[in-house]
């Protein structure tokens, strides 16, 4: 894959592209997307994109239901953290554990 | 408005999409904008700038609360970019 010169953004989104990626919004959205292209101030092009619903009650909480939304353009400006879903694993919160014992 | 800076780059040999010239083709066509919140609106896309600020035309807006969904009908509006974290072409009204 050809970098291109100039301006390198820090993450190397050729690595992604054409993979499944997980990005999280400023503001609370989440969604993964197989990642088509993106350009210096982190905009990105997802394919069929799902977006994990919120619980309407407690917004940080995410429910199990996705949505689909397919072609979409994330803004640079709300990007939060982007990560390849493949090797992705949850974890139980290690510091409930450390306050119970 | 941002055809003539990214269609520039796009003619070069980039493999992949640039966002904002897939955004400089749905001028005229339906999209669907998510914001920050729990706003949505779609709409007509007359045009937008760098900073993703947009003019949209037959704008619906959805809000959604825990009470249910909200629907505002709106002509014409110039939309601030700074609360946009998605672009959907070609827009499909939310369906709950």
């Amino acid at each position: 894959m050809s970098k291109r010169e100039g301006q390198k953004t820090i993450f190397e989104f050729n690595r992604y592209l054409n993979k499944r990626v997980r990005v999280k919004f400023n503001g609370g959205r989440e969604v993964t997307g197989i990642l088509k292209g993106h350009d210096q101030v982190c905009n990105l092009v997802l394919d069929d994109t799902e977006e994990y619903r919120r619980d309407p009650d407690d917004p940080f909480k995410l429910l199990n239901e996705t949505r689909q939304l397919g072609l979409v353009v994330a803004r640079g400006t709300a990007v939060m953290l982007v990560s390849p879903v493949e090797g992705m694993e949850e974890i139980s919160n290690p510091f409930v554990n450390v306050a119970e014992s | 408005m941002a055809t003539s800076s990214s269609g520039a780059v796009a003619a070069q040999a980039t493999p992949s999409y640039l966002p904002l010239a897939l955004i400089d083709k749905c001028i005229g066509s339906k999209i669907w904008i998510i914001m920050k919140g729990d706003k949505e609106l779609v709409g007509t896309l007359r045009g937008f700038d760098d900073f993703v600020n947009m003019v949209l035309d037959d704008v619906t807006e959805y809000t959604f609360t825990s009470e249910g969904k909200q629907t505002t009908q709106l002509d014409s509006i110039l939309l601030n970019g700074n609360n946009i974290t998605m672009l959907v072409p070609g827009g499909q009204p939310p369906e709950e």
